[in-house]
């Protein structure tokens, strides 16, 4: 297993630190306590010992990176030939200028903005405040996409004036505020619901419930079995934009919120269509029963490719759901009145249109048998 | 834990009334004989938080075929279903 070297901190004020040389080279046997490279700062040079015996597996950071404190500068490994770690995250932050000709201040508003010193002008040799703003100011493209890909950078609130105490998020609160994250900044949501006649559904379900002496109803699952269905046929629902590409998914995940307690949870049922509909519905009452009494596997907490929502249980006529990452299609199933119910999606415009939408709707309004 | 079908039905009425609560409706009135599902007093997400309860609180796992109402359908055969698993019936 690979072991990484971290760049260390030296003094408290520095989040970053240069790397100035590296005394091994890739391939080289090395010991424990050995002296492998030298970091510093403005204020001190340290060596880098190897915290063990092995090969060094690569140097992710090369002499005159300026690089996070804790990332890794380099990966070690028993054998010459392991794989290296994707250490892609942990990749220098800045730039092989010298560190002494940035200012400090202009180093945190490169860092603000997620520049590389690299690109900004220098004056006087230096790159100073006016330098980075000078190159601001040429390219507000990069302005904005900077203030775009680093959502609430600039907005971190401070605390209320009113008394009160900070909790730390549970992981699945952490879950839910990067959910909503990436609803806010990627999709272009849109949001379009249908009425629909309840009979058939209630008829279909309740026929299976009691051929199979099912002590609950399969309504919901079946619809969303239908929807399993519908991603199917119609793999633009499957689908998410990267990087203004479509991004076509190959099985249907899916996703499905359930209220648990005080924990909303988008249970995920990986490759759904490779089920029949009484298998699906089995899988699928299997998670919720297990995320009602929260024992999802990791693997079931994540990766939906499309959703169902329900809130049927609160009758509330309608909501919009938020859509899960990298998703364009989330059904809002809401509570009916006078045999009429009410379907809804929110979905991601960037991937699907109106019309397909409202295709989409109408397709899940009835039973395919009916 | 002490498992009789008095115990057992006491316990599982309370978790209903419980969460027939969470959406306005009192199941107080709960009838051993009575088949749960088919009062309305609880949904299927209801349903599903009292499974969830019962085999969290009674160390069993439920398959899915066993979710019937013949098995589950009603207090009395909750209790009767959990003491023959337990192999006290």
């Amino acid at each position: 297993m690979a072991t990484p070297i971290h760049a260390p901190r030296i003094n408290n004020n520095d989040d970053e630190v240069k790397v100035l040389a590296f005394e091994v080279e890739k391939g080289s046997h090395v010991r424990s306590g050995q002296i492998v490279g030298q970091i510093e700062t403005d204020k001190a040079v340290l060596d880098i010992e190897s915290p063990v015996d092995g090969y060094v597996l690569s140097l992710v950071a090369q002499p005159d990176d300026l690089v996070k404190v804790g990332s890794v500068i380099a990966w070690l490994g028993e054998q010459a030939d392991e794989p290296v770690p994707d250490d892609s995250e942990m990749a220098p932050v800045a730039t092989s200028r010298d560190l002494g000709s940035i200012t400090a201040k202009a180093r945190l508003l490169l860092k603000k903005h997620g520049l590389s010193a690299d690109a900004v002008a220098t004056i006087n040799g230096r790159i100073t405040v006016e330098a980075v703003e000078r190159h601001l100011a040429a390219d507000t493209s990069r302005l904005a996409a900077s203030n775009r890909d680093a959502p609430g950078a600039d907005t971190r609130e401070t605390p209320p004036e009113i008394p009160g105490v900070m909790l730390s998020p549970s992981r699945e609160e952490r879950g839910m505020a990067a959910t909503v994250a990436w609803h806010r900044d990627h999709p272009a949501t849109g949001y379009i619901e249908i009425e629909y006649d309840l009979a058939p559904w209630a008829k279909y379900a309740k026929k299976m419930q009691d051929d199979k002496g099912w002590m609950m109803s399969p309504l919901l699952s079946l619809m969303t079995w239908r929807l399993v269905e519908v991603a199917t046929t119609s793999p633009r629902l499957n689908s998410t934009m990267i990087n203004d590409q479509r991004y076509q998914y190959a099985p249907v995940n899916l996703g499905f919120t359930i209220q648990a307690g005080e924990t909303l949870f988008l249970a995920v049922l990986r490759d759904a269509a490779s089920l029949d509909e009484e298998a699906f519905v089995s899988a699928l009452g299997d998670l919720q029963r297990r995320a009602a009494g929260h024992k999802l596997r990791e693997t079931e907490t994540s990766g939906a490719t499309v959703s169902f929502s329900s809130m049927e249980r609160w009758k509330v006529s309608r909501h919009i759901p938020i859509l899960p990452p990298q998703t364009s299609f989330i059904v809002a199933h809401a509570a009916g009145r006078d045999g009429k119910g009410v379907l809804g999606a929110t979905y991601d415009h960037r991937v699907l249109n109106g019309a397909q939408v409202v295709a989409a709707l109408k397709l899940l309004s009835r039973p395919a048998s009916d | 834990m002490t498992l009789s079908r008095e115990s057992i039905e006491a316990a599982i009425k309370a978790k209903i009334v419980e969460i027939a609560a969470q959406t306005g409706d009192d199941a107080s009135e709960l009838e051993p004989d009575e088949i749960i599902p088919a009062t309305g007093l609880i949904d299927s997400t209801g349903l599903l938080d009292l499974l969830a309860w019962y085999e969290k609180t009674y160390e069993i796992s439920l398959a899915q075929d066993e979710l019937t109402i013949d098995n589950l359908g009603s207090l009395t055969r909750m209790a009767e279903f959990l003491l023959r698993r337990k192999g006290l019936l």
